[in-house]
């Protein structure tokens, strides 16, 4: 009792810092490994159980899923590497388009939201309109994209970057717009043109906001991806989905189902390795380390 | 005028006035005039609330006074001029934290230097403020009087030819201000610079200064200047025990406890 309540005076005076902060040892992160995946395989294996059970149409087993995953993707002859040439058919093109809109979105969001940002006559003159048109369901303006750009890539691209623009427009408004007064002071100290002030100044100091856009932008744009490919000309993951669901072929629906997973995982976590990279500092200045 | 007497006048500042505009407009500064002669060392010290702040931003061009002239080098100062450099009071907002130590100093120099060049001057100024291996490091991993000394080492590596610095050591401790004065007054000879130097502590004032400004309460005007003619160079125990030193730091400390009382209702 008495060892407990000294323990928690100590806590209540030094706040304990979030797991996450604390360097993992080995030990430790193993044991955070197994809790992450075993916590998986355990989901897995009761999905499995009550899939074979119940033998519905629609609901295959998951080892049949990864298996049909392997068969349309990865059986392909060693000189590509065992991708089949649906790869090429149909995941390069959703991931091109994919990747494209969302880059698309990126540059000219950050563009925007520097100006929107930076200038006040611009911000009162685009600002309530970004409100209004970052309100409308990008869904809803597939058919007036039909009518200006067919029914092909240009169609999905722009679609895509159109979805994903706001969210990196409105964080990097709020990132520019927090530059501290005394880095910009420091600038005009020491003369920096505006190519100094932009990429030296005001871009790092609204970077963790703009990579906080990124991120959700990105996750909108497989959102994106999936519906842009479910009309118009038939290619891509998102046709694979519809096609195989009209056909009743639900293992191939559950494997691209799986893949757009793997898909959204693999990318984000790209997206994160390279933003804590890039922003190390940010975290850095705020535990000041000393 | 008794130590730069040849000296020509770097920095003059005539009839220098700023009000701040607004619904109960604000006059900070009333009027200044002085000078700064080259290669002297000047010192502003106030009350609190003098308008020091107020007072470096229109001489360092980074604000526009309401009225009379700030003249560098005879030539009006109307943007930030390029031998003019300010050290910030908020070193921790004034340094890049994306920046390495050494990134920091980089990037204030010009464009066109060559590679070789710059990484010479990053190195140099990095000595001259003790830090000669910190390069490396982030300013957020150094402590707060190491920074100062990385914003002072930026400073120096831009060479200009004066220093404006805004109360650099007023949140740092005893120990390491003491520590900070000597290095100014080091790399001041190793630099020959220039250097007007505002602070509210007046032991400070004294210490470093050829001559010191004292300022009277917003709207400010000056008070009283006062050559400082002790012997160079200085120690921080011996030279605070002479008799000048004690003198000096009693009568400007009277002349501002005299502005502090002003205005102030007797108790």
């Amino acid at each position: 009792m008495k060892v407990s309540s000294s323990v928690d005076t100590v806590s209540l005076a030094t706040p304990p810092r979030p797991t996450r902060r604390r360097p993992a040892n080995g030990s430790r992160r193993l044991k955070d490994f197994a809790v992450r995946w075993g916590a998986l395989l355990a989901i897995g294996l009761v999905w499995e159980l009550a899939a074979r059970l119940a033998d519905n149409l629609f609901f295959p087993p998951p080892s049949r899923i990864i298996e049909r995953f392997f068969e349309l993707w990865l059986s392909g002859p060693p000189t590509t590497f065992f991708l089949t040439e649906s790869v090429a058919t149909n995941i390069m093109p959703s991931l091109a388009r994919l990747l494209g809109g969302w880059a698309a979105a990126v540059v000219f969001g950050v563009l925007l939201g520097v100006a929107i940002g930076r200038s006040k006559v611009v911000g009162d003159y685009v600002e309530p309109i970004i409100h209004f048109v970052r309100a409308i369901p990008p869904p809803a303006l597939i058919p007036v994209f039909f009518i200006l750009l067919g029914f092909g890539n240009e169609m999905r691209v722009t679609l895509i970057a159109f979805a994903v623009i706001w969210p990196v427009v409105l964080n990097t408004i709020d990132g520019v717009r927090s530059v501290e007064q005394l880095h910009l002071d420091t600038g005009r100290v020491f003369e920096f043109d505006w190519r100094k002030r932009f990429f030296g100044i005001v871009l790092p100091s609204a970077s963790p906001k703009i990579f906080a856009g990124m991120r959700v932008a990105l996750s909108v744009a497989i959102i994106m991806m999936v519906i842009s490919e479910m009309v118009g000309r038939p290619d891509g993951i998102g046709n694979i989905i519809l096609g195989a669901q009209r056909t009743y072929r639900m293992d191939d629906m559950w494997a691209g189902i799986l893949l757009l997973g793997i898909l959204g995982y693999v990318l984000n976590a790209i997206l994160s390795a390279v933003e804590s990279r890039i922003t190390r500092w940010h975290r850095g200045s705020r535990e000041g380390v000393s | 005028m008794s130590i730069q007497a040849t000296a020509t006048d770097l920095l003059t500042i005539e009839g220098l006035g700023h009000v701040y505009e607004g619904t109960e407009p604000f006059e900070a500064i009333g009027k200044l005039d002085f000078t700064v002669p080259e290669g002297a060392f000047v010192s502003i010290v106030g009350p609190s609330g003098c308008g020091k702040t107020t007072m470096l931003r229109c001489l360092s061009g980074l604000m526009k006074p309401t009225r009379g002239e700030v003249r560098l080098e005879g030539e009006p100062v109307t943007g930030v001029p390029r031998d003019l450099a300010l050290v910030f009071q908020d070193y921790s907002r004034s340094l890049f934290p994306w920046r390495t130590v050494a990134g920091n100093i980089a990037y204030v120099l010009p464009r066109d230097l060559p590679k070789a060049e710059r990484a010479a001057r990053v190195q140099e100024s990095l000595d001259a403020v003790g830090l000669g291996e910190a390069g490396a490091k982030y300013p957020w991993q150094l402590s707060g009087g190491m920074q100062q000394r990385v914003a002072i080492a930026r400073a120096l590596a831009y060479r200009p030819a004066i220093l404006l610095m805004d109360e650099p050591f007023a949140s740092v401790d005893a120990q390491t201000r003491a520590e900070l004065e000597d290095l100014m007054l080091a790399v001041r000879e190793q630099f020959g610079m220039t250097i007007l130097f505002v602070t509210h502590d007046i032991d400070e004032s004294v210490y470093l200064a050829d001559r010191v400004l004292v300022l009277s309460k917003s709207p400010s005007t000056i008070v009283e200047s006062l050559d400082v003619d002790l012997p160079r160079p200085r120690d921080q125990v011996s030279t605070r025990e002479l008799d000048d030193f004690v003198h000096l730091r009693s009568h400007i400390a009277r002349l501002i406890r005299d502005q502090s009382m002003k205005g102030r209702p007797a108790a």
